[in-house]
């Protein structure tokens, strides 16, 4: 729901409703709506951003890598809780910056992981790290743009154009 | 209507105006520590509140006092329910507060920037 609606979207009312229970449990359990989201946000990263990075990580190149993280295949888990999280929270809640932060990390990470592994002799150097946050960057607009009403097709067809490039240079 | 403000480590919650002769507190002082978080929550006003402890009560009119809920003390004082915020505690007197402040948004931010973990 947070995902869909955001955070500011989502009351107290559509959560009781939407999860079916008591709202002094609630707040008993969670503190607040934040402590709720807080726990939302962890398990989003947990068992759906979690899963996308080892998916990406295993990828076998390029191509095959971005098209994972975009998660085009709407019964695929996608990252759409971690992109609103970072549009709408993290420039106002430190503790979600930082969990944001470590989330594109760990795509950063698992993308190089796959870049290198196409360019034997590349070695491990900044501007890896440099290209690896612009494809990370590159993820996250797509799918903002998938949002927005872009089909998968133009999805797959932008992200399979970056990994061509990559694929026929150096890097 | 409550004034709410941070003094020090604790959270100060006044109970403003002619309020406070229906909720008999008129300060609450609260550690920061024992602050679990707090929810704009323009609907909990539509909720049971449970039984009252004292405390005057005109029913349609004003929420304001203590009352008793599956075990849980709740201090209430909301008049506008557009106007509610939830603070919920640990280890006091009181499990949550339910209180009417000028700007919810503002005081939701407040006691979050306070409670903030370094």
């Amino acid at each position: 729901m947070f995902a869909d609606r955001g955070y500011d979207g989502t009351s107290v009312d559509d959560l009781v409703a939407a999860l079916g229970v008591h709202r002094n449990s609630l707040y008993k359990t969670f503190g607040s709506k934040r402590g709720l989201y807080m726990a939302a946000l962890h398990w989003h990263v947990e068992h759906q951003v979690r899963p996308l990075v080892m998916a990406v990580s295993a990828a076998g190149d390029i191509t095959e890598a971005l098209h994972r993280a975009l998660a085009t295949d709407a019964a695929k888990p996608g990252i759409d809780l971690l992109l609103r999280a970072a549009v709408e929270r993290a420039p106002i809640d430190p503790e979600v910056a930082e969990v944001v932060t470590w989330c594109l990390q760990e795509l950063d990470e698992a993308l190089g992981r796959v870049l290198i592994a196409g360019h034997p002799g590349a070695d491990e150097t900044a501007r890896v790290a440099a290209l690896t946050t612009a494809l990370t960057a590159t993820v996250l607009g797509l799918r903002l743009r998938a949002r927005a009403g872009a089909s998968d097709t133009q999805t797959i067809e932008a992200s399979g154009a970056v990994a061509d490039r990559l694929s026929r240079h150096e890097i | 209507m409550a004034r709410v403000y941070v003094d020090g480590e604790a959270l100060v919650v006044e109970i403003e105006g002619l309020d406070k002769l229906w909720a008999l507190k008129s300060r609450l002082t609260i550690p920061l520590v024992n602050v679990r978080g707090a929810t704009a929550d323009p609907g909990i006003v539509k909720e049971p509140k449970g039984l009252r402890a004292p405390g005057a009560h005109l029913p349609g009119v004003i929420v304001a006092g203590t009352f008793h809920l599956d075990g849980e003390r709740v201090f209430w004082d909301v008049r506008d329910p557009a106007q509610a915020v939830v603070i919920e505690l640990t280890d006091e007197r009181y499990n949550r507060l339910v209180i009417q402040v000028s700007d919810p948004r503002a005081t939701v931010r407040l006691i979050e920037e306070a409670t903030r973990k370094p």
